[in-house]
């Protein structure tokens, strides 16, 4: 089922424009005070406290990666990017500084509001991806840790699938991840002393 | 001798929703030819007026023409959301502004529109929280397929679920459709605590006579259980719509027939909030031009700005004003104020929150 998007509400957030003062910030500005934001200018360089900023918009023409005290792509917050020349070198460098959506200069009437809406929902969409691919990669790097750990109580005369049951099991009573009891399973038998199984194996 | 300031009029009088428009310039004429009576007032406003005839495609074309042809940089106009958002980019390129005088779905704030009726904080948000505290938290959604359908329903949603409440179905109809049966069907199986009427034009006329016959057959669909909750319904559709299905609706907006607190005036009655509501615009309009030199040259943002007197209680980051909130119910065929809230400033884009308000909540006034 598709889930249904709540509509965050924007105010009394913190926006930072990272972009040299000139007219289409104004009208940036203008609309980012009607949605209810606080607005912060800056230029050449985010100041330290924009990381605690709940979103950026950022010049496209003009803007280097130096700019940013974070590395690229890994904004704390939603990132927009102004873009005024639609040249495809300006647009690669804002995706991987990390934009989230975009604003095309010169900014008129309207615009800003989606763009923020658009900008923190993608953001949330990336953190929670993110998330979710370190806990699947970091359980793809224990596939071998898991396979010692049933080997080691298999050895205890225990069939393949029962030794895999009890790991199971043990991760449940100790409440922590399948992963995290095989580790656990390995690392006690190591500091036992035991033979390396995987000599065992071979 | 007064300085004569040409002023537009962009309002149709014909087409589904001429009530409407005729009420907004019965109260824009009305101020305009007040203003131009007044000895001592420095302006004479001359009207140039442009009639769409409730075709869409005509609204822009027709600003144009008003912005173009004539020395006018304001007008008055517009009564779907539709037609507003048609007339932006005419506005931006000709540096003209709108001034608009019907309740709407808010989410806007444009620098060549100023609101002078009413948004959801100061219609929907109160008019949710009376009904909490009176029948109950299980909604049944109605609208017509139509921005302010669709932008008034998905915020009740958010704001019933977010109180805990229930919204037992929702249904859209098209523009102008008769198609109510369906409608009443399911409100009949669901059996809700009220009725939320988004509908417009004709299908709300119809939808209103086709409930009051199911109230007639099931007492639980009487208003005293179940009425029906209206946002941008006033006197000025009355005419339309059977007089036993309009008793017992329940509407919000800022002004109702005979009700006091309009702002600025004490002694003077309106036929509806619509009314009252350009009647204002121009008057604050007419006060603005006439506050400073070089003011009917000047944008929106720079007429605002250099007041001298103050922005008219026009907000100057979101060109929406303060109003007051009425919750009024059809009784006798006349609106007849339940309850009444202090003033509150239009927040389109509801950055101070969207919960119901509470009756009960200390800035509340009861009418007794």
């Amino acid at each position: 089922m598709k889930r249904k998007i709540r509509i965050p509400n924007l105010g009394g957030a913190h926006a930072y424009i990272l972009h040299r003062p000139h007219p289409t910030v104004q009208a940036l500005e203008r609309q980012l005070r009607a949605i209810g934001l606080t607005v912060v200018h800056c230029w050449p360089e985010l100041p330290a406290e924009a990381l605690s900023g709940d979103f950026v918009f950022f010049d496209a023409d003009q803007g280097y990666d130096e700019q940013f005290p974070w590395k690229p792509g890994q904004s704390p917050m939603p990132m927009i990017a102004l873009i005024g020349s639609e040249a495809p070198g300006r647009i690669e460098w804002s995706l991987e500084a990390g934009a989230h959506a975009q604003l095309l200069k010169p900014v008129g009437d309207g615009g800003v509001y989606s763009a923020l809406l658009i900008a923190r929902l993608a953001f949330e969409a990336r953190q929670s991806l993110s998330v979710e691919i370190a806990d699947l990669r970091r359980r793809l790097d224990e596939r071998q840790t898991v396979v010692r750990a049933v080997t080691l109580l298999a050895a205890r005369g225990k069939t393949e699938s029962e030794a895999y049951d009890q790991l199971r099991q043990m991760a449940m009573a100790w409440r922590v991840s399948f992963e995290d009891a095989a580790r656990r399973i390995v690392a006690n038998h190591e500091e036992q002393g035991g033979p390396d199984d995987r000599r065992d194996l071979g | 001798m007064k300085k004569r300031i040409e002023l537009g009029l962009l309002y149709s009088r014909s087409g589904s929703y001429s009530l409407i428009s005729e009420a907004c310039r019965i109260g824009a004429l009305s101020a305009i030819a007040e203003i131009n009576a007044l000895p001592d007032f420095p302006l004479s406003l001359i009207p140039v007026e442009r009639d769409p005839q409730g075709n869409i495609d005509a609204y822009g074309p027709l600003c144009e023409e008003i912005l173009r042809e004539s020395g006018a940089r304001h007008v008055v106009g517009c009564v779907t959301s539709w037609s507003r958002k048609e007339v932006i980019p005419t506005l931006e390129k000709f540096g003209g502004t709108l001034w608009y005088a019907v309740p709407y779905e808010g989410f806007e704030a444009s620098d060549h529109i100023v609101y002078t009726h009413a948004c959801p904080n100061q219609h929907l948000l109160p008019l949710l929280g009376w009904a909490f505290a009176r029948l109950g938290r299980r909604g049944f959604l109605t609208g017509s397929n139509y921005i302010w359908g669709w932008e008034m329903n998905r915020l009740a949603r958010d704001v019933i679920s977010s109180a805990g409440g229930e919204v037992l179905g929702e249904r859209y109809l098209r523009l102008g459709s008769l198609e109510i049966d369906r409608m009443i069907d399911e409100i009949r199986a669901t059996r809700p605590d009220f009725v939320l009427n988004n509908l417009i034009g004709p299908s709300q006329y119809a939808f209103l006579e086709a409930y009051h016959r199911l109230g007639q057959e099931d007492p639980h669909f009487r208003p005293e259980t179940c009425p029906i909750l209206s946002c941008n319904l006033t006197e000025c559709e009355m005419p339309a719509i059977h007089p036993a299905a309009a008793e017992g609706l329940v509407a919000a907006g800022p002004y109702f027939r005979g009700a006091s607190g309009w702002p600025e005036v004490t002694n003077r009655n309106f036929g509806s909030s619509h009314e009252a509501a350009a009647w204002s615009s121009v008057y604050r309009l007419a006060r603005l031009l006439s506050g400073h030199e070089g003011a009917p040259e000047q944008s929106l943002a720079q007429l605002l700005a250099d007041a001298p007197a103050g922005s008219e209680g026009i907000d100057l980051a979101t060109h929406h004003t303060e109003l007051p909130v009425l919750i009024a119910q059809v009784e006798n065929g006349a609106f007849a104020v339940r309850e009444s809230f202090a003033p509150v400033a239009g927040d389109p884009y509801l950055a101070h929150g969207r919960e119901a308000v509470a009756p009960g909540a200390p800035r509340l006034k009861v009418v007794s």
